[in-house]
């Protein structure tokens, strides 16, 4: 099988897996919106849940895969793993992007602000802010090797920060109280209330993998295609 | 009675499915420009 | 002396020879750093917020804008003289390679906050006392972790079309940690804070530390391969 044809196996099982993703995230719109129940005290507002913290932990997994695939190819210098963490860190973007919209139009009626620096939504800024770092470096790299070998060691370099930005937030917060209007969801949910936002979670992790999956396939393609140039 | 915050859950749900869609789509697209550039069977 | 550690140092003084030589970038950092320091003092309303309030957080974001003048400088330098080129000739290894720069560029940076702190006490009027110390300690802990990401960072921007513009994208999340844990440890210096207060901070400018120079010392390997 030609890397064309491989490509475009993957192209095809990529968009399966992507539809029926979009059609199961229809469902979790039904779900969430339709039949959970109201928060007493948060509203409806409080459903914007549902997807913005699936939204994050996909997000959180993206940028984990590429840091844990760029410390590979570092060590393996396997094509492969370069591939995947590009993919995964533009995937990751567009699931960033939801994150932080959704992030501050939860936050306004629930805390009365647009924007607070509190841990998790000063982390979803920080992991944008590497995501679009990354990106833009392999944008800017025009040499295969170099842009695979640089980007890695952002990737890796960047999801070893994640862990000191929570840090600090953590020990700056435990020191300014922030006040609020509402309280947030308290950890203990009702249990409608959790398997929405699993069932939502498992619909947003399908999401990336097939999104990752097409991606992938371009990006064979699109080395092919180079090649093809070079060699000409 | 829960507040009346209905308006940021609808913004909410519709930014979402408009950033995850156009991405899909945007996707596809770039992937049937490259079948189409290399004269796809 | 291990041979790695003379390799380093020797390599730290070229590289400070070389700015020693032309002065341009420490001037014109400094000059900067002058600059920015008046702009804030101007910036504020003396009645609305008391200067000791604002000092930590001014000092800091000077510190930081003079280390990525800093850094950005190291490009123009290593283009000019094709620099680098010679160096991976010769059987450098990578890792002190990278101590080497860090080193030279731990010195540059190092002179502007030196230069820079008598100005801010001047300007904005601050009594440091007993808080000299603590303020140089833990000026030295947050400068080496972001001059640390950002010598390995630049050494891949050079490589980028607008280096000046890729520096700072990829930095700038890299800097936020030290940079909050220096700023939370200096106001609380310059408030009269006893130490235990500040250890949490401390402990996590340390761990950035070591974890960043070490992980970017076997990095550079990666990012210097041919």
């Amino acid at each position: 099988m030609t890397t064309a044809d491989s490509a475009r196996a993957l192209v095809r099982r990529g968009t399966a897996v992507t539809v029926v993703a979009l059609l199961a995230l229809a469902g979790v719109y039904v779900l969430a919106l339709l039949y959970t129940p109201v928060e007493a005290r948060q509203g409806l507002a409080q459903k914007i849940f549902y997807l913005h913290v699936p939204a994050a932990w996909s997000a959180l997994l993206a940028f984990s895969l590429v840091g844990i695939c760029g410390g590979l190819y570092l060590w393996l210098n396997d094509r492969r793993l370069d591939r995947f963490a590009a993919s995964s860190a533009e995937v990751g973007v567009a699931f960033g992007v939801v994150m932080l919209t959704t992030g501050p139009i939860w936050a306004k009626p629930i805390w009365g602000t647009w924007w607070t620096w509190d841990a998790r939504l000063t982390l979803t800024l920080f992991l944008f802010f590497l995501f679009v770092g990354y990106l833009a470096l392999r944008a800017a790299l025009h040499d295969p090797s170099e842009r695979a070998r640089f980007s890695a060691v952002v990737g890796v370099l960047g999801l070893l920060l994640v862990p000191f930005i929570h840090l600090s937030v953590y020990l700056f917060r435990t020191l300014h109280p922030q006040p609020v209007v509402l309280k947030p969801s308290a950890p203990s949910l009702p249990p409608e209330m959790l398997r929405t936002l699993m069932v939502s979670a498992l619909v947003f992790v399908l999401l990336y993998a097939g999104l990752v999956t097409i991606r992938y396939g371009l990006a064979v393609m699109e080395e092919e295609r180079e090649e093809r140039f070079d060699a000409a | 009675m829960p507040p009346d915050n209905g308006g940021y859950m609808v913004a909410a749900y519709i930014v979402t499915a408009v950033i995850l869609v156009s991405y899909a789509v945007g996707l596809w697209r770039r992937v049937s420009r490259a079948l189409r550039q290399r004269g796809a069977p | 002396m291990p041979e790695s550690l003379r390799l380093a140092l020797a390599v730290a003084a070229k590289d400070i020879r070389a700015e020693l030589r032309s002065r341009t970038a420490l001037l014109s950092a400094l000059v900067f750093a002058a600059l920015v320091l008046v702009i804030f003092n101007f910036a504020r309303d003396p009645t609305a917020l008391a200067a000791v309030d604002l000092a930590p957080s001014v000092l800091w974001v000077t510190f930081a804008l003079a280390a990525m003048v800093a850094l950005n400088r190291a490009f123009t330098v290593e283009r000019e003289n094709g620099a680098l080129d010679g160096l991976l000739l010769a059987p450098v290894p990578r890792g002190a390679l990278f101590i080497g720069k860090l080193l030279a560029n731990l010195a540059f940076v190092g002179t502007v906050e030196a230069v820079t702190l008598p100005l801010f006490v001047l300007f904005f009027n601050v009594d440091l006392g007993y808080a000299l110390p603590g303020i140089a300690g833990v000026t030295a802990l947050a400068t080496i972790g972001f001059v640390a990401v950002g010598t390995i960072f630049s050494a891949m921007a050079v490589r980028t079309r607008f280096a000046e513009l890729m520096l700072p994208v990829l930095l700038l999340p890299f800097m936020v940690p030290p940079l909050i844990g220096a700023v939370q440890v200096t106001a609380r210096l310059l408030d009269g804070r006893p130490l235990s207060e500040m250890l949490g901070w401390f402990r996590l400018l340390a761990l950035y530390d070591i974890v960043f120079v070490t992980l970017c010392t076997l990095a550079f390997a990666a990012v210097m391969d041919e």
